[in-house]
C-alpha cells in the first residue's frame, strides 16, 4: 500500500512552487495561461457538486445543504465506517388468509461486509424493500437545535442588512464594536464563566474503597464511534445506529493569478476523466536519482539523474548553477554538466515496439548532473525555470 | 533438507472426509481438518510445537496463517489460540496472544479491533458448497486420510 503513495509524496526531487513551497512533482500544477507552477495549497478550490461516493448520485448543492450533505439511500457501517450493504433473508410470515400456513418472505437488512456489523446487532427490524424505509433515530434536541438556527439566522440576515447600510456609513467606533459584540449575549455569559471556580478535586483517604465499573471492552464503544452520531454519541455497542453516508464534492481548480481552470473534472460522477487537468507530471520532466551513489566527505562523487520527457516534442534541458538562498540547505557543492541536453519526446509507441526506440540522436551517456541543480524546460517557445531540490542521500561515516 | 522434514511430519496430517484441502496449500505438522472444512491454495498451516485442530465447517482463505509456534523460552504449547465457533478473523488481522475467543468474535480492521456479533452468523453453506464445487477445478486436491486414527511413527 504505501508502494505508490510514498511515491507520491518522496521529499527526494522537490520542485519549488510558485508559492514558495517545495513539493513532489506529482502533486504540483502547471498554468498554462501564466506558466507557474502551481501547488494544492495556492489555487483557488471550488465546488462543482457534491455526489454520493457509494451511489454516485449527483446533488444539486441546494438539495444537499438541505440533506445535511449526506446521501438519502446509503448509509455508513456506525461500527467502522465502512458503506453498509443490504442483505436478503427468507422469514416465514403467517398467512392472514389461512392462519395455520405461513409462507416465506423476503426481508432485508444491512450488513458490513468489513467489521460484520448488521442491523439486527443494533436492534432494527428487518425491512421488507432493499433500499428502503430506514428510519433515522430522533435527535432529542431537535426542536431546540431548529429554535435556534431559527433565531441565528434571523441574526444574520440582521448582521448582513447592518453590513449594508454600514456601507454607507463610514464611520466606526471602538464604542460600536463593544456594542455589536454582544449582540449574541455572550459577554455576560463569558463573564459569568470567569468567576466560576475550578472543579474541586478530592483525595482518597487510606483504604477508603472505590467501586470501579470496568465495561467489557468489546462492548464499550470506541471514541470514533461515539463521535461518528455527535448527536446521540452511543456509550455501548449495542445502541450503535447507521447513519447516513456523507456526501463528497467535485471540485476543480483555478489559478489565483490568471483565474484560468487548472483542473475540471467532468461533471458526472461515474467519469473519472477531467475536461481540464493542467498537472506538472503532464509539462515538466520528472527526475529520478539513480540510487547507489556513495558520498564521501570532500571526495567528488558522480551521481547519475535520469529525466523522462512527458511531452510530444524534444526538449532542451540546461542546467544552472543555484546559489542557496537563505534558510535553504545547500550542503554540497555541485558540477553540473554545462552542455545543453535534449531529452526525447515521448513516443507511446515504443512500449509497444521495442525495435523503434532509436533516436535521432546519440544520448550523452557522460552528462551526468549532480546535487541541486536548476533546469530549464523548453516548451515551444517558452523557456521556464524551475529550481529543485534533490535530496541524494547521506554522506557515509569516515570509517566506512 | 527442509523438504524431507516435510514429506516426514506430513503424515501427522489428519483431513476427514468432506474436507477440500488444495495442495498448493502448506500444512506442515500435527494438523487435523475436520469435514466440510475449506482450506485455499496459499494458505499456511504449521504445527511446529504442538498440534493445531481445525474443526468443522471452516474456510481458510487464500494467504491465511496459521502457526502454532512456542517462543523460545516457553515450554511447548503454551501459547494457543482457541477460537470458538462462530469467530471471524478479518483479513490482515493477526491474533497473538494465548486465549479463547468468546463466540461470534469478530476481529477486523488494521488495528485488529474486536466486537461481538450479537447473533450468530448465518452458516456459511452455500459457500462452502460454491467452493468445494469449484476449486477442485482449478487446483489438486489433498486426499483425505484413511484411518480416522493416524499411526504416529
Amino acid at each position: 500500500m504505501t508502494g505508490i503513495l510514498s511515491l507520491c509524496d518522496n521529499k527526494i526531487v522537490q520542485y519549488l512552487c510558485a508559492c514558495g513551497k517545495w513539493k513532489s512533482i506529482y502533486r504540483l500544477y502547471l498554468c498554462r495561461h501564466c506558466y507557474k507552477i502551481r501547488c494544492g495549497d495556492c489555487v483557488l478550490h471550488e465546488v462543482d457538486s457534491p455526489y454520493c461516493p457509494n451511489c454516485l448520485e449527483n446533488m444539486p448543492s441546494a438539495e444537499a445543504k438541505l440533506k445535511k450533505n449526506r446521501c438519502v439511500n446509503c448509509f455508513d457501517c456506525p461500527s467502522c465506517g465502512h458503506t453498509l450493504t443490504p442483505r436478503a433473508t427468507s422469514q416465514m410470515v403467517s398467512n392472514p388468509d389461512d392462519p395455520g400456513k405461513s409462507t416465506p418472505k423476503k426481508m432485508f437488512y444491512l450488513a458490513c461486509g468489513f467489521c460484520r456489523w448488521t442491523t439486527r446487532d443494533g436492534g432494527i427490524p428487518d425491512k421488507p424493500t432493499v433500499s428502503g424505509g430506514w428510519e433515522d433515530m430522533e435527535n432529542p434536541y431537535a426542536a431546540r437545535l431548529s429554535s435556534l438556527l431559527e433565531h441565528y439566522q434571523q441574526l444574520a440576515q440582521r448582521e448582513k442588512a447592518e453590513k449594508e447600510r454600514k456601507k454607507y456609513v463610514r464611520r466606526r467606533s471602538h464604542l460600536m464594536y463593544a456594542a455589536s459584540m454582544d449582540k449574541y449575549g455572550m459577554v455576560s455569559v463569558a463573564a459569568k464563566r470567569k468567576g466560576l471556580m475550578p472543579p474541586t478535586t478530592g483525595t482518597l483517604k487510606e483504604n477508603e474503597e472505590v467501586t470501579v465499573t470496568i465495561l467489557k471492552e468489546p462492548d464499550t464503544t470506541k471514541m470514533h464511534q461515539r463521535m461518528s452520531s455527535v448527536e446521540f454519541q452511543p456509550a455501548e455497542t449495542g445502541d450503535l445506529f447507521p447513519g447516513h453516508k456523507h456526501l463528497l464534492i467535485r471540485r476543480s481548480l483555478r489559478c489565483k493569478e490568471c483565474e484560468h481552470n487548472l483542473s475540471k473534472p467532468e461533471f458526472n460522477p461515474l467519469s473519472t476523466k477531467f475536461k481540464i487537468q493542467l498537472i506538472a507530471i503532464l509539462h515538466i520532466p520528472e527526475i529520478r536519482v539513480v540510487p547507489g551513489a556513495e558520498f564521501r566527505h570532500k571526495k567528488d562523487t558522480k551521481v547519475t539523474l535520469t529525466f523522462t520527457n512527458p511531452v510530444n516534442t524534444n526538449t532542451k534541458i540546461q542546467f544552472l548553477q543555484v546559489e542557496g538562498n537563505a534558510g535553504e540547505e545547500v550542503t554540497a557543492k555541485i558540477d553540473v554538466p554545462k552542455k545543453e541536453l535534449v531529452l526525447a519526446h515521448r513516443d507511446d509507441a515504443t512500449m509497444y515496439d521495442e525495435m523503434s526506440s532509436q533516436q535521432e540522436f546519440k544520448d550523452d551517456s557522460r552528462s551526468t548532473a549532480t546535487t541541486l541543480p536548476s533546469e530549464n524546460q523548453e516548451q515551444q517557445t517558452v523557456w521556464l525555470e524551475h529550481r529543485i531540490n534533490v535530496n541524494l542521500g547521506t554522506l557515509l561515516q569516515q570509517g566506512k | 533438507m527442509e523438504y524431507s522434514l516435510q514429506i516426514v511430519i506430513d503424515f501427522n496430517v489428519k483431513i476427514s472426509p468432506g474436507a477440500v484441502v488444495c495442495d498448493e496449500s502448506e500444512i506442515i505438522g500435527d494438523v487435523t481438518i475436520g469435514t466440510r472444512t475449506v482450506i485455499h491454495p496459499k494458505a499456511k498451516i504449521i504445527a511446529e510445537d504442538g498440534p493445531i485442530i481445525i474443526g468443522e465447517n471452516n474456510i481458510i482463505e487464500e494467504l491465511a496463517c496459521i502457526i502454532n509456534k512456542a517462543p523460545a523460552t516457553a515450554s511447548p504449547g503454551s501459547r494457543q489460540v482457541m477460537l470458538t465457533s462462530g469467530c471471524i478473523i478479518g483479513a490482515a488481522c493477526t491474533v497473538t496472544s494465548s486465549e479463547d475467543l468468546d463466540e461470534n468474535c469478530v476481529i477486523y480492521g488494521a488495528n485488529c479491533e474486536r466486537r461481538m456479533q450479537k447473533e450468530h452468523p448465518p452458516a456459511q453453506t452455500l459457500q462452502i458448497d460454491f467452493l468445494t464445487k469449484i476449486l477442485p477445478n482449478y487446483h489438486y486436491l489433498k486426499k483425505p486420510t484413511k484411518s480416522s486414527t493416524p499411526q504416529r511413527n
